[in-house]
């Protein structure tokens, strides 16, 4: 059992190694996606 | 505890931004005076002429200043009650001049119905038992259907008007 843990970490890559580059594109596309709603909204509001 | 380079960035940008929405609500609420349109000001649902604004003959549009408007209105299953004109017909259509501030006052004799100047800010719940008050400046000229938006009963779609803003 010991063993089989080891081997699994030994696998795992570790977390400097991850990309997370198509992460951070997706978060930063949905942030500016709710930003844009949120000024759009709030333009809306102050030309009525 | 090790954050990733770009785990720190969108927890900061969300943060931020969370930051900013909260600001300007502030600033909404607390500088321009945005608040809920029922002011827990309460009336008899059953006697709503017993308040000034809501007697028969204070129905409608009236100028209390120069550029300042009120309009008070009796809301029903299934009609805005804006009074009456001269010849006794229903008002169904008031008419400001662009850039007037309009305060509407408004209050339902029986179920929960709506006040939306579709076009406009002016959005309101109108509950019985209270009243529902919302101030606004008129800034663009056109005609505004005034539309029930809550779901009165069959004869919801009945209950709408007119308010035209002229040049």
């Amino acid at each position: 059992m010991a063993n089989k843990n080891k081997k699994q970490n030994q696998t795992t890559p570790k977390e400097s190694e991850i990309s997370l580059k198509g992460t951070f594109i997706s978060v930063m596309l949905l942030g500016v996606f709710i930003l844009a709603l949120w000024f759009g909204s709030y333009a809306l509001f102050l030309s009525r | 505890m090790h954050l990733h380079k770009f785990e720190k960035i969108w927890l900061v940008f969300g943060m931020a931004s969370l930051a900013l929405f909260l600001l300007i609500t502030g600033f909404a609420a607390f500088w321009k005076g945005t608040h809920p349109q029922s002011h827990i000001e309460t009336i008899d649902p059953q006697n709503v002429e017993a308040h000034e604004a809501f007697k028969p003959e204070n129905l409608g549009l009236q100028e209390v200043a120069d550029g300042k408007y009120t309009v008070n209105i009796v809301a029903s299953a299934f009609n805005y009650d804006f009074g009456t004109d001269a010849d006794g017909k229903a008002v169904k259509r008031i008419r400001v001049p662009k850039g007037s501030t309009v305060l509407f006052q408004i209050t339902t004799k029986d179920v929960v119905h709506g006040f939306q100047v579709a076009g406009t800010n002016v959005n309101m719940m109108v509950e019985p038992g209270h009243v529902s008050r919302l101030e606004t400046v008129m800034k663009n000229t056109g005609e505004f259907t005034v539309v029930c938006n809550e779901y009165c009963g069959v004869g919801h779609h009945q209950m709408f008007a007119v308010v035209e803003v002229y040049e």
